[in-house]
Formats: structure tokens, C-alpha cells, sequence
């Protein structure tokens, strides 16, 4: 008998609080918006599921060495990838060995809106610091807005660990929900004849051009911003083994083997570390709060640019103003949203190649901000 | 719960490391964006320096007429259409036909089995 009470005191029903059947049903939650409406599906359905594992109750510190935060636990292990910032640069590494830059390349004004878009994660980190937030935890919380989950990972895993949690499900909670947030300011802040605009198509882009592109640009936002290193360099150098054209077992792998496990790993890791008993705080409240603002100033900010610079620019080299609102990093959704909400204005109007030019600029951009944050911070 | 809002927490140095991160990004970026303007340029007055074997300037890289990217892309589909064997319609689809075997005793073994032991009788 005393047995079977034993075996109870450790089951999931002896340890279940409200806080965890919450996080449980988050976790449902991410998996229903992945499964059902495909947003995000490749994040949504690791994390998702990631919560339900971190969430699903047992007795704490009771030597099982069974939660992501106790030491030894299988799941420790693989979370170290994500305390020690290994997993985002990994990440870059794919992320740059599929991107194609041409349309960057060849139109580099647009290159513009990407670091416009970047206002939201500076005007955040004000804002985190009023509500009392330390000032590496704004810093960390204001990168949410450059809607780059492995950039909020690395800078969280740098100046404020114990909030990594928070950061990431709150990056990618919104990365998911660019379909959701952003037509809305796009509609508010262009008028519908703006929302017309044609672009002229996108030059043809020399082999040397996209050669000459990775390594220029490490060496310079490299020497600039020297803490964006190892999210630059990795991005940077995933695309020169894409470019070069004579690595392509390597470019292979990295954008579709490697970056595949990085994704399963991080993505698991940080559901779990959601487990409701250090997660569920006011402060993960705030976050959230925070990370949605920092989100809408940065697409407000990318619009309002494009804008701007069509005050200077004449005939077809004017800008749509809908693809400053993919100047958020979130590839490629913002820019997918641009193409949509471009079709709405007009049903011939294709913006997804000039969205795709400040969606890159804006990964190059808010690994730039981290670099900077960390350079100012650590 | 109650959002404590403190304005004094605001120091100048996070003003000047919020304006200085965003000017700094702007820069990066503007730098790169002088650089790639310039670029094609670079390129092309490059290769329309190179004498040929008879030592006249060339002009454009190798003469290759340029075109533009949707001619560019219409090409690089065809040929991707082309080398992937892709067809508009499926050929597979046409055969797939329900072949209705209608019963019969002289094609049914279970037939022959289960009735094997009443013709014995």
C-alpha cells in the first residue's frame, strides 16, 4: 500500500497545478494554429510540443534528474545548446546557405528598410526599461521586435539567461503571428493608392556580385559590429558556401540537414523550458506585452520609411510602401504578408521578390542590433 | 497587478546606447547599400577594360546581351521544367482505371475452395 502511495506522490496527478494545466493548454494551442492554420508549422510544432513535455507535472528535485532545469537530465543536456548561444549561430549557418540575396543585390535601396525596420527594438528597450526591467533584460526583451527567434535566443543566452524562456516562445509567438499582426498597420498607415504601386522588376545579378556579397558584408558589419560575429559570420559564411557554387554538399547540408536537427532541438528545448513553475511570473507577462509593441513599432517603422524615401525617388524607382513592413526579419512571412496584402490592392501587383530585399536586410540588420546591444552590454 | 511605470529609469547613457545602436545599424546598412550600388559598376567597367586577344576593349562582361529578370526567370523555369521531366498533366493519372472483375466461379479460387466439398458430395 505504501508503494502505490509512493507511486502516486510521483505521478502527474500528485504534482499538477493550475499554472501547468495553463502551460498545457498553450501548448495545444501552438500545436492547433501549426497543425490547422499552418502558422509556423516548423517552430510551432516543436515548441508547442516542447511545453507539453516541460509541463507535464512531476516531483521536483526529487533526484529523477527529469526537468530541462535540473542538472543531468537528458533534456539539461540538449538546453545547454541554447544557454551557451550554440544553437542560434547554427541556425544562421542554414538560414544563410538558402537565402538568395539577388533581390537585396539588386535593388540595395531597399537594403534601407531593413535597418528602419529596426526602431522598434531600440524604442522596446526604453520602454522595457520604465516598466523596471535591469538594463541587459530590456536590452534582450527590445530584440524581440527584430522578429528573429535565433537573434532573441543568442542575446538573451548572453545578458539575461533566466529570461530565455519568455523571450524565445514570445520571438516566435509573434514570428507566427506576422499573418495576423501586420496587415492591419499596413492598411492603417498606406493609403490605397500607395498600396498600388508597382515596382520595376528586379535586375539580373552577376555570379561575382553574389560571391563578392557574403564576404564584403562580414568584413564590414563584421569590423562595425564585432558582437554580431557569430550570428554574421555564420549567416555570412553559410551563404558564401551557397554562392560559390563548388560547396554544394556543404551548402546542402546546412540548409536542410543541419539546420533540420538545430530547429528540433532548439525548438523542443524551448517549449520545455517553459515549465509553469519558473515561467508563469508577471514579469513573462510584461514580455509579452512588450515584445507585441516592439513587434508592431518595427513593421510601423519599415512602412513609414518606405514612405519617407518615396519622397526622393521618382517614377518606377518608387517603393511599395507595404514591403517596409518586411523590413521585421521574420523571413519569409513578412514578406509573404506584403505579397498578400499587395494582391488585395491589386490582383497583378507581385511584391514578394522586392519584399524578400528588406526582409534579408532586416536579418543582416537586427543580428547588427545584437551585436551592438552586447558590445554596449556585456 | 500593477505595471510600475518609473520614467526616471531612463538614464542618458540608454539614450545614447539606443540612438547610438540605431544610427550604428543605419550605417552598416547604408554602407553596404553604397557598396552594392557601386558594384555593378565596378564589375562592368572591370571586364569592359579587358582587351581581347587582338588588344580591343571589350564592352560588357563576354557581350552577354542583358536581360531582364522576369526573361531570366522564364528561362531558368523552362530549363528547371525541362531537366526535372515535369509535365503539366500527370500521364500516371490516365491510367489509373477501377478494373471491375465481375464474379465468376471459373475466376474465383475461394469459390472453387469453399465449394470444393459440396461437389464432392
Amino acid at each position: 500500500m505504501q508503494g502505490i502511495l509512493r507511486f502516486f506522490e510521483y505521478s502527474g496527478f500528485a504534482n499538477v497545478t493550475p499554472g501547468h494545466i495553463l502551460m498545457v493548454l498553450i501548448g495545444l494551442l501552438f500545436i492547433y494554429l501549426a497543425i490547422r492554420h499552418e502558422y509556423e508549422p516548423l517552430l510551432l510544432v516543436p515548441i508547442g510540443f516542447g511545453i507539453l513535455i516541460g509541463n507535464t507535472p512531476f516531483m521536483e528535485n526529487a533526484g529523477l534528474q527529469l526537468g530541462i532545469y535540473e542538472p543531468g537530465s537528458v533534456l539539461n543536456y540538449l538546453y545547454q545548446g541554447v544557454l551557451k548561444g550554440i544553437f542560434p549561430p547554427l541556425i544562421f549557418l542554414g538560414i544563410g546557405a538558402m537565402t538568395d540575396f539577388s533581390t537585396l543585390l539588386s535593388n540595395p535601396k531597399l537594403i534601407l528598410l531593413g535597418a528602419a525596420a529596426q526602431i522598434g527594438i531600440f524604442l522596446t528597450y526604453l520602454g522595457a526599461l520604465v516598466l523596471g526591467f535591469a538594463n541587459p533584460e530590456a536590452a534582450s526583451i527590445g530584440i524581440i521586435g527584430g522578429a528573429d527567434g535565433p537573434t532573441a535566443i543568442f542575446i538573451a543566452s548572453r545578458l539575461a539567461p533566466h529570461l530565455i524562456g519568455s523571450i524565445a516562445i514570445a520571438a516566435y509567438s509573434y514570428m507566427a503571428l506576422v499573418p495576423v499582426i501586420q496587415p492591419p498597420i499596413m492598411r492603417l498607415l498606406t493609403t490605397p493608392e500607395e498600396r498600388k504601386i508597382r515596382m520595376k522588376p528586379p535586375r539580373a545579378v552577376s555570379k561575382q556580385e553574389k560571391v563578392i556579397f557574403p564576404i564584403a558584408g562580414l568584413l564590414l558589419t563584421g569590423f562595425i559590429a564585432p558582437g554580431s560575429l557569430p550570428l554574421l559570420g555564420m549567416l555570412f559564411f553559410g551563404n558564401l558556401l551557397k554562392e560559390s557554387m563548388v560547396t554544394k554538399r556543404l551548402a546542402d547540408t546546412a540548409r536542410n540537414a543541419l539546420i533540420d536537427i538545430v530547429t528540433i532541438i532548439l525548438g523542443l528545448t524551448v517549449g520545455a523550458s517553459t515549465q509553469a513553475t519558473t515561467f508563469l511570473t508577471p514579469q513573462s507577462i510584461l514580455i509579452f506585452v512588450l515584445g507585441a509593441l516592439s513587434f508592431m513599432i518595427s513593421t510601423a517603422g519599415g512602412i513609414m520609411f518606405a514612405k519617407l524615401m518615396n519622397r526622393f525617388l521618382k517614377g518606377d524607382d518608387r517603393i511599395n510602401p507595404l514591403i517596409g513592413a518586411a523590413g521585421v526579419s521574420a523571413v519569409p512571412d513578412s514578406a509573404r504578408v506584403a505579397q498578400t496584402e499587395g494582391l488585395k490592392a491589386d490582383p497583378n501587383n507581385h511584391l514578394l521578390m522586392h519584399a524578400m530585399a528588406p526582409n534579408v536586410s532586416g536579418v543582416i540588420g537586427s543580428a547588427v542590433a545584437a551585436g551592438i546591444m552586447l558590445s554596449f552590454l556585456m | 497587478m500593477s505595471i510600475p511605470f518609473d520614467f526616471s529609469a531612463i538614464q542618458p547613457e540608454h539614450f545614447t546606447l539606443a540612438a547610438t545602436g540605431y544610427g550604428v545599424v543605419f550605417l552598416s546598412l547604408i554602407l553596404l547599400y553604397f557598396i552594392f550600388s557601386v558594384m555593378p559598376k565596378v564589375l562592368d567597367f572591370r571586364f569592359r577594360k579587358q582587351p581581347d586577344a587582338e588588344g580591343h576593349a571589350t564592352h560588357g562582361a563576354h557581350h552577354t546581351p542583358k536581360q531582364s529578370g522576369e526573361v531570366n526567370a522564364a528561362i531558368a523555369m523552362a530549363l528547371s521544367l525541362y531537366f526535372s521531366e515535369l509535365h503539366d498533366q500527370e500521364t500516371a493519372i490516365l491510367t489509373i482505371k477501377k478494373a471491375a472483375k465481375t464474379y465468376s466461379p471459373w475466376n474465383s479460387k475461394i469459390y472453387n475452395v469453399i465449394n470444393f466439398k459440396g461437389a464432392q458430395r
